[in-house]
């Protein structure tokens, strides 16, 4: 126990320390923020990702298999115990948490305890007794709770180890394969919802997924939305983000050769020039210059779209500029042009098949403290003295002084139900 | 609606004012009459909060549970209703006399943030968020009355013996009893608002758990109640550790609060 309490204590402010720096940044970014002592520091002892480094998975580890033994070890002990729990014999013989002599109707004290029926029995030197025993399974509580944070952990882990991450993007009518799968993904429709005040209420892609090792199986269509997720071919589809997408013509000496819609950020290899790329560095709806600032947008309407473009040849910059609808950009014999902007939609796709585990862990957690904490068991026992009487016992293994005091409560309540009688 | 709430809000305000300083003069008079009323005025003051936080939720046609002023109006909700439910349950208005001040404390920082109603970005629109939300008030909640408890008994220690303290405040061990059903109370539903916001965060964001700084802290919450349960059922650990064990625990749920938002950025800056 105090091995797991430390590993807890450790865990905990492990986690408070981390959260405390920035994660996944470099060693670059460490050293401008702090200094490069302790940019150095925190790269030896990957506090630069601290969740996912050996000495974290090291801890919880260790409480894995602390909780595990704890959990094996104290099985056969708690199996005994909980049919002790329900049996006279281990009761009679113990003076219980408290106790109360002198009782004429054990039984009105039962059912203000609200025990169950209580059962007659004999004592061992034969006297006798009346015993009743109230939800053994409280006894169950840490048991499960601790089984619950196993399983909770084990399918984190199996997760992360395992799980399959790719970001599809792109506009209506695009197909695009999703990551190094057999899945192709057909955006098929993107809308954004907006409100009378221009703020977004919803973004929502329609989807058709196919899986071409296997047609015809798994496949479909599904629409998705922000907290609306789909499920196809396997995979999870999330509406993640969106941003600006244009339309990129190059014409060679005057004829088109090359048309493909380019999403902000990514860029475009000529194919007819080996080398030649252009790149949309970003697309700004409603441009607007402002000097000493830079370019920036107005509103998210299309008012006045402006490209901010680069173009390199053999991976050299050669060009770079913002452009407006209607103008192009001459590289020898060839020409550029920039327009139909229009919204892309980002979608996240997602395997993990352990996540069902890792809830299934979070619910047995939650019933496991319910248990713990709210199921209290407790039982009640009579035995008849020699003058007639009874005396009374109790025992609460959770119910501590509020238990005592519920006891001693129904047994003076019996004293003034007396006394009006 | 809205109207209507505001002014609400400044009955609502005034009502625990009140009732705080009803509470005071119960001590400091010791007549179980004020503290009859001062109960009676903190009662008033939450049936009305409640009417105030409909309004809000119809008047802005989701749950109020979503920018910095309803969450703080909400866990002053929260403190009230289970500080409430003890001071009842238990024949204990000190309690209340302790809980009042905190209560008042939030609300108060709960007038000084902006009332405008903004339209909620989409990942904020989901049921998940409501039971992430709601569950998350009932735990802190009870977290802040286990922190008046702990303040109670620590306090009780240095205080003289007297008819008046054997008569109102229940004896060390009962004390500390009541303390532990309100940090159970609180770590059961705690346990509810990180598993209901990891369905959310799944829902919404494709993934249950990042390590964003809000759900590290929480973990961090979590984890810190855990070991007081475990420490508890070691003896020697019940009484003055096990309280000042619930205050550290109460900083802890403040820093989650205030603090992540304040000082570290992540996907609950918004809340
Ligand atoms: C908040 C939820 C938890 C509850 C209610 C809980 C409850 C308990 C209880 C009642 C015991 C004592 C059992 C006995 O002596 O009969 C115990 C022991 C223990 N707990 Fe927990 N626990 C919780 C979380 C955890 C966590 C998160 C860990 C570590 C990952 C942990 C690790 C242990 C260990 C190692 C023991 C000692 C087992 C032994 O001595 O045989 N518990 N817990």
């Amino acid at each position: 126990m105090h091995f797991a309490i430390a590993l807890l204590l450790v865990l905990a402010l492990a986690c408070a320390a981390s959260s405390l720096i920035t994660q996944n940044q470099t060693y670059a970014w460490y050293s401008q923020r702090y200094s490069e002592r302790t940019a150095g520091l925190i790269m030896a002892l990957h506090l630069d990702d601290a969740f996912h480094s050996p000495w974290f998975i090291a801890i919880t580890a260790f409480l894995c298999l602390n909780l595990l033994l704890c959990n094996l070890l104290r099985l056969p002990r708690l199996i005994r115990r909980t049919q002790a729990e329900t049996r006279p014999e281990s009761a009679l013989k113990l003076p219980g948490d408290v106790s109360a002599q002198g009782v004429a109707d054990p039984g009105a004290v039962f059912q203000r305890l609200r025990m169950p029926k209580p059962t007659p029995c004999k004592t061992g030197d034969g006297r006798d007794a009346l015993f009743a025993a109230r939800h053994p399974a409280g006894l169950w509580g840490a048991w499960v709770c601790h089984l619950g944070i196993l399983l909770l952990i084990l399918g984190f882990s199996l997760g992360q180890m395992t799980q399959q991450q790719y970001t599809v993007y792109g506009v209506p009518g695009q197909i695009k394969r999703i990551g190094d799968t057999e899945c192709f993904l057909t955006i098929d429709d993107f809308r954004v919802d907006k409100r009378e005040d221009g703020s977004v209420a919803q973004y929502t892609t329609d989807i058709t997924v196919e899986n071409v090792a296997s047609v015809g199986t798994s496949g479909g269509s599904a629409s998705i939305s922000v907290n609306h997720p789909a499920t196809l071919c396997g995979m999870k589809f999330y509406q993640n983000a969106t941003g600006w997408a244009a339309q990129v013509d190059v014409y060679k000496d005057g004829k088109p050769i090359q048309q493909e819609v380019v999403c902000a950020g990514d860029y475009m290899s000529v194919k007819d020039k080996e080398g030649l790329v252009v790149m949309l560095n970003a697309l700004y709806p409603d441009y607007v210059m402002t000097p000493g600032v830079g370019p920036s947008t107005a509103s998210d309407q299309l008012n006045n779209p402006a490209y901010l473009y680069s173009v390199y040849y053999q991976g050299q910059v050669i060009g770079m500029n913002a452009l407006m609808n209607g103008e192009e950009i001459t590289i020898d014999a060839y020409t550029v042009t920039f327009s139909n902007p229009q919204s892309y939609t980002l979608i996240q796709v997602k395997v993990d098949r352990f996540t069902f585990l890792a809830l299934i862990g979070g619910l047995v957690t939650m019933l496991g403290l319910a248990l713990a904490l709210y199921v209290q068991p407790a039982r009640v026992w009579a035995i008849r003295q020699d003058d007639g009487l009874w005396a009374l016992y109790g025992q609460s293994r959770k119910g501590g002084a509020l238990f005592r005091e519920r006891f001693n409560k129904a047994i003076d309540q019996r004293s003034q139900d007396h006394a009006s009688d | 609606m809205l109207q209507i709430e505001n002014t609400l809000f400044t009955i609502v305000m005034l009502a625990y004012f009140a009732s705080m300083i009803l509470y005071f003069a119960f001590i400091a008079v010791k007549k179980d009459a004020v503290a009859r009323v001062a109960v009676g005025l903190q009662i008033a003051g939450f049936v009305l909060h409640t009417a105030a936080l409909v309004c809000r939720g119809i008047g802005a046609g989701r749950l109020p549970l979503t920018n910095q002023y309803e969450f703080a109006t909400s866990f002053a909700w929260g403190l009230c209703l289970v500080s409430l439910i003890f001071v009842i349950r238990f024949k204990f208005p000190v309690l209340g006399a302790f809980a009042a001040p905190v209560i008042f404390l939030i609300i108060g920082y709960a007038a000084m943030q902006s009332k405008d109603i903004k339209e909620l970005m989409p990942a904020l629109r989901s049921n998940w968020l409501g039971f992430h939300v709601s569950t998350a008030i009932i735990a802190y909640g009870a977290f802040g009355v286990s922190f008046v408890l702990s303040i109670i008994f620590l306090l009780r220690d240095r205080m003289k013996a007297s008819g008046f303290l054997d008569q109102h405040i229940p004896d060390r061990e009962k004390l500390d009893m009541i303390s532990y059903r309100s940090v159970s109370l609180g770590l059961l539903f705690l346990t509810f608002t990180i598993i209901t916001g990891a369905i959310w965060a799944e829902r919404a964001w494709g993934s249950y758990w990042s390590w964003d700084p809000k759900e590290t802290w929480s973990l961090v919450t979590w984890i810190i109640y855990a070991i007081y349960l475990h420490l508890r059922l070691r003896k020697g650990w019940r009484g003055r550790s096990a309280a000042i064990f619930c205050v550290v625990g109460f900083i802890c749920v403040m820093f989650t609060y205030l603090g992540v938002n304040t000082w570290l950025p992540g996907v609950h800056s918004y809340a």
